[in-house]
């Protein structure tokens, strides 16, 4: 499923690779640490060229490249690729904060046959791209084949997993066409999977679904300008610089339920030092106070702005959200009293403090995350949050390895929490080194097939509201190295037949007490350690309207932000 | 202070007179080593401490404080119970700040505790003095050997050689350095000690301009009359690099490398900064500060005591490094003084004393010196 991230950059980013990639794409470390260190700033003074109307939304980035081709974004649906890519479904945020999966493109979220297994969608009417070109079903299909090419990878994999007859397919560029995608009329367009599947239409949401006018889209750069289909297209996007999107004329509000369109323009300043960008946002300097951050607010930051109550209000925190945990690579740690051992070694509430403290989220013991249907609270381990050495170092006797070397590697912003993963693992009497690397370096790692490490702390939020989204990636034994998700390297066969299962079952309180069969299997075999689920804290301007956080994503909406008249 | 000239005249006319190698400028180094270190009598300590560069002393005083810090960084740790490692939670609001005054700072805890972990600061900054002292020292160390070798053999070689070799330095100064740093740190392998490696890559990239530095004042001392000398008497061309041309660059080289030694404290602060200096959590200044940044506006202390040792034992050594290079090499500053005097005494005087300043090896001599040597 998803192939990730690869960044997590977050200098003073108290938050989790995988869940920032998403919104924002991919960045480069080095441009971005030549700026810290020369000391200059960064970012107001590269985006200079940007012309600043007073309907222009600034989002203020980490990140020195974004990446807007459907076929290797990963971005969410509401953020910032739902400002330029109408898709099939798209998600709509309800006033009292539900996601709900919506008709975008297309006429109803989709009709299915076959008990699941054939989805049929039929686009409305006087659909067109940004080059005045009309959207046919044709697009839809050429957008998700060029997903297939092995010369765009890093995107969402969801569908490929999904659709049927997709062994050997390797894109539309070889002259092939993807038969389990069919399309009758050019309105018309029909998916068939190889498992009935409730959620497709979650799945029909996200980017990859978006259309690709047909032969277009050959080149890696069209990720720098692709063609529009939402209410705003590229005017430019100069990587480490800024991007600027600016009206399409071919869009019509008529035909779109949920984008506002609002903000004339929105230009993305990319290379930012967050911490100063964050202090741009909460003083109001500059474009601040028409500005949001992209990324999660520092927790420094954070603080600072608690103190000030006209900077407090400015902050708007997420419900719990994604998963964080300790991922144990079970192809090192093969004895399961070792992995439970760490399990009972590690103090959740040292590793939240070193987050950031009470508001950084609550305690995790499970694995489905808040807010998903097939979720079921239960804590097997009943691990104190302080971890107990004690029972640790029996566990450890009892497998005779009183003092295990482990090796857990990190970002160097993570430095704070694994020196406090570190500490109570070695009281212990793990031996735990911890060895940083650059982030781009460290994405690699954790993912490529070797798997060089012992531990790691990861983080993820599922893709669409759905246990497969939770658990599918992270541990289907498929899901492994190959610049997947499978941190832990967990492989059982039980768990994936499990997860089979449950994929299609159609009836879902079925589904759900599979979902939660998995969940509670996976934890038996301690392939990971749950840690917290995390709330995220974003900061927007003080002119910056609609700016909403539903319970999924843990995300600001940025498809309904919108910009206040001076002085309001 | 006509006491303390008494003792330094004999000594610098001995100089002057010290037959045909006096410039060899390793006698000039053990006259003037005589006659700052020499024992003398002890009503005129007073008098003789007046003529130390204050530079020296603050410097040496600084420089000696962190050696000490960095030694005992241990057992002064250990007096309050701490270790960089510990988290002390209690000691943190539900926010993760340090409650109490100026980031927690108690009896127990000089320097506060650090925001998020609650670690104790005064025991990060000693540990983080073993850090930096160390990989300064061995990256210096290493840069000044390659350096000197290969000035030695550009400066002493001209021709395909010395193109060969100052051609690799303009490679070396045009070389991405940080870049370098960052892919070497993804290649090595994890159990490769990070302390090691940091010294290897800063030692191996900071050699160039000590090499250009060696070779511009080999090419200058090749052509001199004892050099000269020694190839005629048969010496053999180690004999001539390593005992003619090597004690004359002893007085550049140890300036470099007081002078040196912050730059590459510096860059180790600023590569863990980057996330590959050390590994945490072993403490490092440089990691230290970049954490730290973020929270001036919350909890300065922890920003403010390891940037202020970065800042004091990098004044430490600059002021070392400038006040050994007056002292060491006096030319350049006896020059001016010689300038200056001619404009103010009788060309009689000024002859005698641009006769020593062209010798050049004879102490250090400041402005009281020169003038009064001028009037006598």
């Amino acid at each position: 499923m998803t192939r990730n991230m690869t960044t997590q950059k977050m200098a003073s980013l108290p938050q989790t690779p995988r869940q920032k990639i998403r919104r924002i794409g991919i960045s480069a470390l080095a441009i971005l640490t030549t700026f810290a260190l020369c000391g200059c700033g960064t970012g107001t003074a590269a985006a200079g060229a940007a012309t600043t109307t007073s309907n222009t939304l600034t989002v203020l980035t980490q990140s020195t490249s974004i990446s807007l081709d459907p076929a290797t974004s990963q971005s969410l649906p509401n953020t910032t690729a739902g400002l330029v890519h109408r898709r099939l479904n798209t998600w709509k945020i309800t006033d009292d904060g539900q996601t709900k999966v919506v008709p975008d493109l297309a006429t109803t979220t989709g009709v299915s046959s076959q008990g699941g297994r054939v989805w049929t969608y039929t686009l409305k009417k006087g659909l067109r791209f940004s080059n005045g070109k009309p959207i046919t079903s044709r697009d839809i299909k050429w957008g998700i084949e060029r997903s297939f090419s092995d010369s765009f990878t890093g995107g969402l994999s969801y569908h490929k997993q999904l659709l049927a007859d997709t062994a050997g397919y390797h894109g539309p560029f070889t002259g092939k066409s993807l038969k389990s995608v069919t399309t009758p009329d050019s309105r018309t367009i029909v998916f068939h999977l190889n498992t009935p599947f409730a959620d497709w239409p979650w799945v029909a949401s996200l980017v990859s679904f978006a259309p690709v006018p047909y032969g277009q889209g050959t080149q890696k750069s069209y990720a720098n300008t692709p063609v529009a289909s939402g209410p705003y297209m590229v005017r430019s996007n100069q990587a480490g610089k800024q991007l600027v999107l600016t009206r399409n004329p071919y869009w019509s509000k008529s035909t779109d339920p949920v984008r506002s369109g609002g903000p004339a323009q929105v230009v993305y300043k990319m290379g930012q030092n967050l911490t100063i960008a964050a202090q741009q946002v909460l003083q109001g300097t500059g474009d601040g106070s028409t500005s949001i951050l992209g990324e999660f607010i520092p927790t420094a930051q954070r603080v600072q702005a608690l103190g000030q109550p006209a900077q407090a209000k400015l902050l708007k925190t997420s419900g719990d959200g994604a998963l964080e945990y300790l991922a144990i690579n079970n192809r090192h740690v093969r004895s399961r009293l070792v992995r439970e051992a760490i399990a009972y070694a590690t103090s959740r509430r040292d590793y939240r403090t070193a987050k950031g403290g009470k508001a950084m989220g609550g305690y995790a013991t499970t694995l489905i995350t808040p807010g998903i249907a097939a979720r079921k609270k239960y804590d097997i381990w009943k691990v104190p949050v302080d971890g107990d050495p004690a029972k640790a170092r029996q566990l450890l006797k009892q497998a005779r390895q009183e003092h295990p070397h482990l090796t857990m590697i990190a970002t160097s912003d993570q430095s704070e929490q694994a020196s406090a993963i570190q500490h109570s693992l070695a009281l212990a009497g793990f031996d735990v080194s911890i060895r940083t690397m650059d982030s781009e370096v460290f994405s690699d790692a954790r993912s490529n097939d070797k798997g060089d490490y012992d531990l790691l702390i990861a983080s993820w939020q599922p893709d669409f509201p759905s246990a497969y989204a939770n658990i599918a990636p992270l541990f289907d034994s498929s899901q492994i190295g190959g610049g997947n998700m499978n941190l832990a390297r967990y492989s059982n066969p039980r768990v994936d037949a499990l997860i089979h299962e449950a994929t299609g079952e159609e009836d879902t309180a079925r589904a759900n007490r599979l979902w939660q069969e998995a969940d509670r299997t996976i934890m038996e075999d301690v392939a990971v350690v749950p840690l917290i689920y995390s709330r995220n804290t974003f900061v927007h301007g003080s002119r910056v309207g609609g700016f909403h956080i539903g319970t999924f994503p843990a995300y600001p909406d940025y498809l309904s932000m919108t910009i206040r008249k001076e002085g309001k | 202070m006509s006491q303390a000239r008494s003792v330094s005249q004999p000594l610098s006319h001995v100089t002057v007179k010290s037959g045909p190698r006096s410039c060899h400028p390793l006698r000039g180094q053990s006259l003037k080593s005589q006659k700052s270190g020499a024992p003398q009598a002890p009503g005129k300590t007073r008098a003789r401490s007046r003529r130390v560069d204050p530079r020296l002393i603050i410097g040496g005083i600084l420089v000696t404080f962190f050696v000490l810090l960095a030694i005992f960084a241990g057992p002064l740790s250990a007096l309050t119970g701490n270790d960089p490692y510990t988290p002390h939670r209690e000691l943190l609001d539900d926010n993760s700040v340090p409650t109490g005054f100026g980031g927690g700072i108690s009896a127990q805890h000089w320097f506060g505790v650090t925001p998020l972990r609650g670690a104790d600061l005064f025991s990060i900054v000693a540990y983080g003095a073993q850090v930096s002292l160390t990989i300064g020292i061995g990256a210096t160390v290493i840069s000044m050997l390659i350096g000197v070798g290969v000035g030695l053999l550009a400066g002493y070689f001209p021709g395909v050689v010395d193109a060969v070799l100052s051609r690799t330095m303009d490679v070396f100064f045009g070389f991405p350095f940080l870049i370098f740093a960052i892919a070497l740190s993804a290649v090595v392998p994890a159990s490769f000690p990070r302390e090691l490696l940091l010294i290897l890559v800063l030692g191996f990239f900071g050699w160039p301009s000590i090499a250009r530095l060696i070779r511009g004042q080999v090419l200058s001392l090749r052509g001199r009359d004892y050099t000269t000398a020694a190839r005629l008497m048969g010496a053999s061309t180690g004999h001539i690099l390593v005992n003619e041309l090597l004690p004359g660059l002893l007085p550049l080289i140890i300036v470099r490398l007081t002078l040196a030694l912050p730059g590459r404290i510096s860059a180790e602060a600023a590569l863990s900064f980057l996330g590959v200096g050390i590994n945490p959590p072993t403490p490092s200044w440089g990691r230290s500060i970049s954490d730290a940044v973020a929270w001036v506006m919350v909890d300065p202390m922890y920003l403010l005591f390891p940037g202020l040792a970065l800042f004091l034992v990098t004044l430490g050594f600059n002021l070392l490094g400038d006040g050994l290079a007056d002292a060491l090499n006096p030319r350049a500053r006896r020059r001016e003084m010689v300038e200056a005097t001619v404009d103010r005494t009788s060309g009689k005087a000024t002859t005698g004393t641009v006769g020593t300043v062209t010798d050049g090896h004879n102490a250090r001599p400041d402005s009281h010196d020169v003038r009064e040597e001028v009037q006598a």
